[in-house]
Order: C-alpha cells, then sequence, then structure tokens
C-alpha cells in the first residue's frame, strides 16, 4: 500500500549502497497491493504515528475520520528549486527547522526534481505516483504549462477556510497568480528590471529608448525558452507593445545589437566583465553587490516606462498528498509574520503578505527597489498562448 | 569466431572451468557489454526517440516531413524536402545561385549548426595537431603531466568555461589586463565576432582531444620503416610524409570526426558565449523539451543522430581499410626541445614558442582566469568563497550539497568508469577491427555494427537524460503493474561506462586496425586463445591507445553532467558538475569555487592515472 515510501526510499540511497535496479508494483484500484514488496524495502514507515500499517482500511478512511482535528504528524515532501536549498544563506534551512520547531512531529523532506514542475507533470502523465505532498516556486507560467500538458488538475483548489493567514496577502497585481482554480499561494515575488552602469550609459526610461542609436550594442539579455527573467523581459514587451506588435519590437531591439544569452549566470558574467553596460537583472542587484563589496555604481537599477515585470513565487498542494493537513499548516505557516522577513531577505525578494504583516529591516528597502508600477501577464492572458509566443520570438532571433 | 585447438591454450594446473571462462571471455564480455547497453541506453533513449515515430498512437511520419519542409530548420534545403522528385527545377535554382555569384542564402538550424561544427573542428585541429607533434616529438620537462593534462578542459561544465571565457577574453578581462600594461587595447575580443569566439571554445574542449588520440598513436608509430625510407634515399620530409603521416591518419580523422559530433551536438557553450542569434540544433531540442513538446524534439535528436551515425560510418568504411603493416611500437626518438640556447633561435624552435604563447591564451588563460575569480570579488581578493564550501561542508544539512560527497563520488565514479568502459570498449574494438578488415559483406556488418556502438556519441544528451528520467528513474512498466526502476550508484556508473567507452574503442580501434594480422594468427597458431592472444600479443602494442581510453573515460565520468544530475536526484549521489550548477546562485562565486575545485582534483587525478597507466606503456 504505501509503494511510494518504499521507492523514495530506494532511490533516496543512503551513501555507499549501491542499487542496480527494483521491482515496484503499483497500486491497483482495490489497494490489495499484497504489502510483500513492502516487506523487502526496509519497511520505512514515516515516522507515521497513526501506526496502521496492515491497515485493511484504505487511506482515506483516515482522512475522513479525523476531519475535526487535523493530523500534524509525520513527513512533509516539499519540492522546490535548487537555490531554496542550496544558497549560501538558502531560505530552506530556516524554514524546515523554524517549522518542525513549531511542529514536533512534522518533518520537512526537502525533494529538488531537476525538472522542476516537468517531473511531476510527467509522471501525472504516465501514471506514476506524484512523489511530493507540496510544490513551493510556482510561477505562473508553470501553471500554465501544466494545464496545457495533462488532463487532470495536478494540484488541490486552496482551502482558504484552514489557513488563518491566507487574507493578509497583498491586493496587488505583483503577487496576483489569478488562476481560475485558486491553487497557488503566492509566498513572495521579484521584479525583473534593467541594471546598468551609470558610467557608461544613462537610464535608457523607456523600451523606445533601447533601440535608438544611443543605445545600440549596450544591452545583455536572456534566452526567453530557458531563463526566468529572459522570459518575464519577453512578457514584458508583449506587455507593452501586445501581441501583435511585440516581434516588430524585437527586430528592432535586434537591428540595434542586443545579445541574447542563454541563462542569468553566462549573461551577468558577461556583464560584470565589462562586455556591455547594460543587463537584464533583478531589482534587488543591489543587496548582492552591497552583500559582496561591489561597485555601486555599476549596479543602477532601471525601470522601463516606471515599471518592473513582477515574477511572483507560489506554493501549491498536490492533489493526490496524503498530507492534506500538514500541507495547510506549511503553507500558513510560511505566511506568518517571521516567515515571510525570513524568506524575503534570504531569497532576496519581497514579501507576499501586506506591509503590516511582516517586519523587514530598514536597510533591506535601502537596496532592495520596488517599481513604481508593476506590471505582469495573467494566468488568463498566458493561457494557450505562452508557448507559441515564446516559439515566434525564438525563431525570429535565431533566424538571423 | 573459432577457438583454438582443446585445451591446448591451457597453462597446467588450472581447471576446465577456468579454461571455459578464459575461451568464452570476449563472448561473455560482449554479452554483459550489449547487456548494459540495452537497459542503460538503448531503452531509455528509444522511449523518448518513439514519441517522434507516432501520431494520435499510429506509426507515422508526419513528424519528420514536418521538421524537414520548414525553412527554419533545413533553409533552402526545405524545398527539396518537400518536393524530392522536382530535379528540375531544383538543379534551375542551382543554377541561379551559382550564376549569381554565389550569394549567401538560408542555411536554416541545421545548416547553420554543420557550418559552425566544420569550423570548430579545423580550428580544433590546427590547435591541436602541433602540440601532438610537439608533444610526441621532443623531451623538455613537464612533457608528460602536460601530456596527462590535455583533457582537463573535457571535463569542465560548461558554464565554468563561459565564466572562464568571460573573464579571460572580456573587455575587463585578464587578456586585456595584461595588453593594457604594454599600453595596448582593449580590444573587444567577444563582441567583436561572437561566432569566432565560441569556434575558439569549441577548440578549448576538442583541439587537447585531437591532440591526446594523436599523441597516442604517435607513440605507437613503428618508424623502422621510416628509418628504411631514409637508408634508401628518401628526404627526411618525404620519409615522414609516406611513413608516419599515414600511420598517423586514422587517429587524426578519429580526432576530427568526434570534434564534428561534439561541437555539432553542442549546447550550452554557444548560447552562453554566442546568444541566441548563434542557436543551434540542439537548443531547440532543449526548448522542445522544456515545452514538453516530445514529439519533435525527439525528431530534432534522430536526425542529429542521424548525421552523427552518417558520418561516423563512412568514416569507419575508411577506418577498416587502412591495411595492417604497424608490427610493435617502435615510436620516434625524442629530441630535446631546447638542448641549447643558441637553438632556440632556429625557426623551428620559434614556431613552438609561438604555438606555446597561442596555447597559453586559449588553454591556460579561461582556467587561470577562472581560478582567478574564484579569489576575487567586488574589493579585490578573498577567500569567502572557499569559505563558503568549507562552511558548507561543516554544518551543512544532509538536504544540501556539499563539497566532499560530491568530489569523493565523482573519484569513485570516474575510477568504477574506468574499469566499466575500458572492457567494453576493448570487445568491441576487438570484435569489429578483425572481422571488419577487408571489404566483403562481413566487413560492412561489422562497420555497421561498429558504429552503433557509437551511438552514445551521436544521441542528444538532452534526450538521453529525458529518456533516463521517463525509463528508469520513473520506471518501466511492465505486466501485472510492476515497473523496473534503476537508479542509485549503479545507474550511475553504468550511464558513465556507456558514454565513455566509445572513447576507448576509438583510440583502441585505429591502433588494432594497424597491426599486422599475422601476430594474432601466429599465436593463434601456436594454440592460445583468443583472449591469450589479445592480452599478451595485441593489448600490449596498443597500451598507449588504452591509456588514452582510459583517461577519456575518467574525463567522461568526471565531466557527466546530463544524465548524473537525474540518477543522482533526490539521493547524495550528486558528482563536482553537479555541485558546480546548484552553487550557482546571484552571484557566481561560489560555483567558480567548486570549479575550481572540480579543475584541481581532476588535474591531479589525470596526472596519477597517466603514471599508473604510463607503467604499461613501453615508452
Amino acid at each position: 500500500m504505501d509503494r511510494r515510501t518504499f521507492i523514495r526510499t530506494v532511490s533516496g540511497g543512503t551513501a555507499g549502497i549501491a542499487l542496480a535496479g527494483c521491482l515496484t508494483q503499483d497500486d491497483d484500484e482495490n489497494g490489495n497491493g499484497n504489502g510483500d514488496e513492502n516487506g523487502n524495502g526496509n519497511g520505512e514507515d514515516d515516522e507515521n504515528g497513526n501506526g496502521n500499517d496492515n491497515g485493511n482500511e484504505t487511506d482515506n478512511g483516515d482522512e475522513e475520520e479525523q476531519e475535526d482535528e487535523p493530523d500534524l504528524e509525520g513527513t512533509l515532501r516539499v519540492a522546490t528549486y535548487t537555490s531554496m536549498v542550496d544558497d549560501e544563506e538558502a531560505a530552506g534551512t530556516w524554514l524546515k527547522d523554524a517549522f518542525e520547531e513549531e511542529y514536533p512531529d512534522a518533518t520537512i523532506d526537502w525533494t529538488v526534481p531537476e525538472e522542476g514542475t516537468s517531473h511531476y507533470i510527467q509522471q501525472a502523465n504516465q501514471g506514476v505516483d506524484i512523489d511530493a505532498d507540496v510544490f513551493l516556486g510556482l510561477n505562473v507560467d508553470d501553471l500554465v504549462l501544466i494545464d496545457d500538458n495533462t488532463d487532470e488538475s495536478l494540484f488541490r483548489s486552496v482551502d482558504r477556510d484552514r489557513l488563518e493567514h491566507v487574507d493578509r496577502i497583498r491586493d496587488d497585481p505583483s503577487v496576483e497568480f489569478d488562476d481560475p482554480h485558486d491553487r497557488v499561494l503566492p509566498y513572495d515575488t521579484g521584479y525583473i528590471s534593467l541594471v546598468y552602469d551609470e558610467n557608461e550609459v544613462d537610464d535608457p526610461e523607456t523600451f523606445d529608448a533601447l533601440t535608438d542609436e544611443e543605445y545600440e550594442g549596450t544591452l545583455i539579455t536572456q534566452n526567453a525558452q530557458q531563463s526566468d527573467p529572459g522570459q518575464a523581459f519577453l512578457l514584458w514587451t508583449i506587455d507593452a507593445y501586445g501581441e501583435d506588435g511585440y516581434l516588430d519590437y524585437w527586430e528592432e531591439l535586434l537591428d540595434n545589437d542586443v545579445r541574447i544569452i542563454d541563462d542569468w549566470s553566462s549573461a551577468y558574467s558577461a556583464y560584470e566583465n565589462e562586455e556591455r553596460p547594460m543587463v537584464v537583472s533583478y531589482s534587488t542587484d543591489q543587496v548582492y553587490t552591497n552583500r559582496f563589496d561591489g561597485d555601486m555604481s555599476r549596479s543602477q537599477i532601471g525601470f522601463l516606462e516606471e515599471q518592473g515585470y513582477a515574477n511572483p513565487e507560489g506554493m501549491a498542494i498536490f492533489e493526490d498528498s496524503e498530507q492534506v493537513d500538514l500541507a495547510n499548516a506549511f503553507l500558513d505557516f510560511v505566511l506568518s509574520n517571521e516567515a515571510q522577513a525570513e524568506i524575503a531577505v534570504r531569497n532576496v525578494q519581497f514579501p507576499a503578505v501586506a506591509d503590516e504583516y511582516v517586519d523587514l529591516d530598514e536597510d533591506y528597502a535601502e537596496y532592495a527597489h520596488e517599481p513604481p508600477e508593476a506590471v505582469s501577464l495573467t494566468y488568463d492572458e498566458l493561457s494557450g498562448n505562452l508557448d507559441e509566443w515564446v516559439d515566434d520570438w525564438g525563431q525570429l532571433v535565431a533566424s538571423r | 569466431m573459432t577457438t583454438g585447438p582443446l585445451g591446448s591454450g591451457s597453462p597446467r594446473g588450472r581447471g576446465r572451468g577456468y579454461d571455459w571462462l578464459e575461451r568464452h571471455a570476449l563472448q561473455l564480455t560482449a554479452l554483459l557489454t550489449a547487456a548494459v547497453l540495452g537497459v542503460m541506453l538503448y531503452l531509455p533513449v528509444g522511449v523518448v526517440f518513439a514519441e517522434a515515430l507516432f501520431l494520435d498512437g499510429r506509426l507515422s511520419l508526419a513528424h519528420f516531413r514536418e521538421v524537414l519542409t520548414d525553412p527554419f530548420y533545413f533553409g533552402v534545403l526545405a524545398s527539396v524536402f518537400a518536393d524530392p522528385l522536382a530535379v528540375g527545377s531544383h538543379y534551375a535554382s542551382l543554377v541561379d545561385w551559382i550564376l549569381a555569384g554565389f550569394p549567401s542564402f538560408r542555411m536554416g538550424l541545421f545548416g547553420f549548426t554543420a557550418y559552425q561544427a566544420a569550423l570548430s573542428t579545423v580550428a580544433s585541429l590546427a590547435l591541436g595537431l602541433p602540440a601532438a607533434y610537439i608533444l610526441a616529438n621532443y623531451e623538455f620537462r613537464g612533457r608528460r603531466t602536460i601530456r596527462s593534462l590535455t583533457i582537463l578542459p573535457f571535463v569542465l561544465p560548461g558554464i565554468m568555461v563561459a565564466v572562464g571565457f568571460y573573464a579571460m577574453f572580456g573587455q575587463a578581462g585578464t587578456l586585456n589586463t595584461i595588453l593594457g600594461v604594454v599600453g595596448l587595447g582593449p580590444f573587444r575580443f567577444i563582441e567583436r565576432n561572437p561566432l569566432a569566439i565560441v569556434i575558439v571554445a569549441h577548440a578549448f574542449y576538442n583541439a587537447p582531444l585531437i591532440a591526446r588520440i594523436t599523441v597516442a598513436a604517435w607513440e605507437s608509430v613503428d618508424v623502422r620503416a621510416l628509418e628504411t625510407a631514409r637508408s634508401l634515399g628518401a628526404s627526411p620530409r618525404r620519409a615522414f610524409a609516406d611513413v608516419v603521416v599515414p600511420q598517423l591518419l586514422p587517429a587524426i580523422t578519429t580526432g576530427a570526426l568526434l570534434t564534428f559530433i561534439f561541437t555539432f551536438m553542442t549546447f550550452p557553450i554557444v548560447l552562453a558565449l554566442g546568444g541566441l542569434q548563434l542557436a543551434t540544433v540542439e537548443v531547440w531540442v532543449y526548448a522542445r523539451i522544456q515545452r514538453l513538446d516530445f514529439a519533435e524534439a525527439a525528431t530534432l535528436a534522430i536526425l542529429e543522430t542521424i548525421v552523427s551515425l552518417a558520418l561516423t560510418y563512412a568514416y569507419l568504411r575508411y577506418e577498416s581499410a587502412q591495411a595492417g603493416m604497424s608490427r610493435a611500437a617502435t615510436p620516434p626518438p625524442r629530441e630535446r626541445l631546447f638542448p641549447d640556447l643558441r637553438t632556440v633561435l632556429e625557426p623551428r624552435r620559434l614556431a613552438i614558442v609561438g604555438y606555446g604563447v597561442v596555447a597559453l591564451v586559449v588553454f591556460v588563460g579561461p582556467m587561470a582566469s577562472m581560478v582567478i575569480g574564484s579569489v576575487t570579488d567586488g574589493s579585490g581578493f578573498t577567500l569567502r568563497h572557499y569559505e563558503f564550501l568549507v562552511q558548507r561542508q561543516a554544518e551543512g544539512a544532509t538536504y544540501q550539497t556539499l563539497p566532499w560527497p560530491a568530489i569523493r563520488n565523482s573519484l569513485l565514479f570516474g575510477v568504477a568508469t574506468l574499469f566499466v568502459a575500458m572492457p567494453m570498449g576493448v570487445v568491441i574494438s576487438v570484435l569489429t577491427t578483425r572481422s571488419g578488415r577487408g571489404r566483403d559483406q562481413s566487413g560492412r556488418w561489422a562497420t555497421v555494427i561498429d558504429t552503433l556502438a557509437m551511438l552514445p556519441l551521436a544521441v542528444s544528451g538532452i534526450v538521453f537524460g529525458i529518456g533516463l528520467l521517463r525509463g528508469l528513474v520513473f520506471g518501466i512498466p511492465l505486466v501485472g503493474g510492476w515497473r523496473l526502476q534503476v537508479t542509485g550508484v549503479v545507474a550511475i556508473v553504468a550511464a558513465h561506462a556507456v558514454a565513455a567507452y566509445p572513447f576507448v574503442t576509438r583510440n583502441v580501434s585505429p591502433l588494432l586496425a594497424d597491426l599486422d594480422p599475422s601476430l594474432v594468427e601466429s599465436a593463434r597458431s601456436l594454440g592460445a586463445s583468443r583472449y591469450r592472444a589479445l592480452l599478451d600479443v595485441e593489448l600490449p602494442l596498443v597500451a598507449s591507445g588504452i591509456v588514452a581510453g582510459a583517461a577519456f573515460a575518467f574525463a567522461i565520468s568526471i565531466g557527466e553532467f546530463s544524465s548524473t544530475v537525474i540518477l543522482a536526484s533526490g539521493g547524495d549521489t550528486y558528482t563536482m558538475p553537479v555541485a558546480v550548477e546548484r552553487y550557482l546562485g546571484r552571484r557566481n562565486g561560489p560555483a567558480i569555487a567548486m570549479g575550481t575545485v572540480l579543475l584541481v582534483i581532476t588535474g591531479l587525478s589525470f596526472v596519477v592515472v597517466d603514471r599508473v597507466g604510463g607503467r604499461f606503456e613501453r615508452d
């Protein structure tokens, strides 16, 4: 019955244990998996206080019984991206420690799938059990990708009644997911902007200026096919010029010798070595410049049209999760005052909750700039269009 | 394959079981090789490739038609593919084009990819062959170490090479700083011609490969024929062209072929240095996979594979046509590079010095700049990036990526890969070169098998990774709801061995094919089993190729990223390149520090591998 535990035990592979292969059996509809593979599978049982391992009852039984009193024990498998756990001051380490302190019977297991949400889309489409309870780090375009490629919903709708802190979320397009099924809660947000060297160029201030001679050969951006800031910058131009006009604008940008480098790291590396005086990056750049003793004059933030493109990060609970109570507790915890401040500072982003529900250091605001106006395309606008927009753009660039 | 006279080859005192094992050792190794390839290569790749062949559940070539007739992919050729029988009109447009004075035409993604790969191959040959010449013909301090280190660039993650190139050739880079001291520059090396810098970066990766393979062949050259030619009055130049060059050509062509295939499938480096304007087919494979359009990704990947395998086949036909004439490895004696001060000014030695400067700039420069980058930040010298590594190691949580396990895993997997890939590669060499000799029907089949054995090099790394995820990590559905899953350490080593054994084969095969077949025949007629003859007669003669192959196998394992990161997901089986990628944050420092650790550890290991391997070479 608990095939998932078994597989995790196996693929989690402790050091030195060489495992060539293993056979597992899918749960069939009657739930009589015979449990014999569990027998050999080290039978690790999740520190699950409920015991009940040989239970002939189905798992849903448990859930119904305990609806009144939430089940806050056991392991919560949280899928996320690398820097959440591996950054210098990873928000993930703080989150795990603080959450486990608050819920002593709970454990957070981080899992970092290389392919991000695509990992779970493929699992769903191939009939493999989803091996996570919560996804931390969704963007709007992830949601679009999921819905365009799966028949069933991967995530469940937010149970707002059970979340104490959910009303604290800012009423602001910069944290808005506009999901028709209300599956995602934002936990932080960031803005794409220009970072420029004021010794070399002036703030261009408008999109049009970027196509002027003055800015010829000055801008580095990223490949929208594979980079988040790159895609955000592309969507920002679509917001500015419309889906009928953005390719014309990019023709002009290309004529003006824009460079489109694959990812943020290489692009920023080119910028650091003074290849060009402007790069598409995040509006929090000065926080890092300050931290690494960099030169502030080379870390100027340019908000085109007095805007920044908002890239809210969200979290959602997988439809098949059997730890819904614990998952809800986790979501609520992430929105709490202390967690919002920690996540914002460690991720170098902005909180998702309104100002009165989070205490940020004064000097954080000194280096982390927010644009006068946040823009972003909504779920509805992206849905069914995103692939084509990015592809048309890619073909335009690569054909030259 | 026939076996020797029963029992006569067995040394006294060994049992029948051992005899049996010895007589069948080659077949058993071949079977095991086939099994590993089946599970770790054909199955995962097949899972993804199948997507290209089906439309709405029915077998269909519609995906291929769509790609082949799309001018974006095939440029002017698209119209030829769209209507292949309209020979007349295609001929007319060709004539028009010639009459118009060969104006530039639309190459399409495939055309451009092949174009930059061809340029990269030429550049790699131009930079690699002089290195091979110097390393094989001159003696100087550190020669062996440099020979060992030649494949170092090979293991560097693409992102590190990009960072190294920006730090070396950027406007504020090391080279401009040095030139600035003598009042030159700054030059816009990268901006001026992004395609050129991409080609130099490809040469950075592949020229050492060509050099390494060629040096191995040079050290196996039989120069006694050279002496004969000289004694018959041939000029040194003539004797070199007639005797040495033919013995080197298979190795040089091998290096060129591998370079072309690698740069044809190039991915991160093109976009990191050149930008999307220089996109290659593999970039589109990746973009399609990101959007979960597996059918088009697989179609593109299959076409890439077809191009690579067709070239490989053509090359192998050429290789198998080379007559064996070498009876023993008697390499040319090595001259002292600088016997005294006066010789430094000889034209040939001046040219060597000139080449040395170029090599310093192209090969050492980016790596040195990377090392410098690991100890600097905004305010100058710092050790904070290394402090991060130490601190992570000391205080990191179990779910975080720690430096030491990454180092340990890399080395363990590297050594394990070496021991798995060597027998795999050698057995394929033996099976294909021996029966492949000659132009008869069986020879053709052997070439086909040999070509298919090169599949790991000819398959898109991105597709291989996705295939491993969907096939082996998620599990292959079997009857009764069972799934076969293959993950963990053994899976990683097997995947590395699959990627690495072609290098053993390609280093060993040309040398093996060049051996005089009568050597084995006489051993066999004296009763030695095929295995014994291989072990005692042939392998010692091609030891330099085996050592080179082993070094490559180790290097491939250390540098491998795309399959490791999939198979290591969720466990602590990550390696150094995976750690580099995971340490990339909003500043590159920590990742560069880890990249430097990778560089140093790998460099030291290469020296050790070559020193240990060198004991088996007849130097």
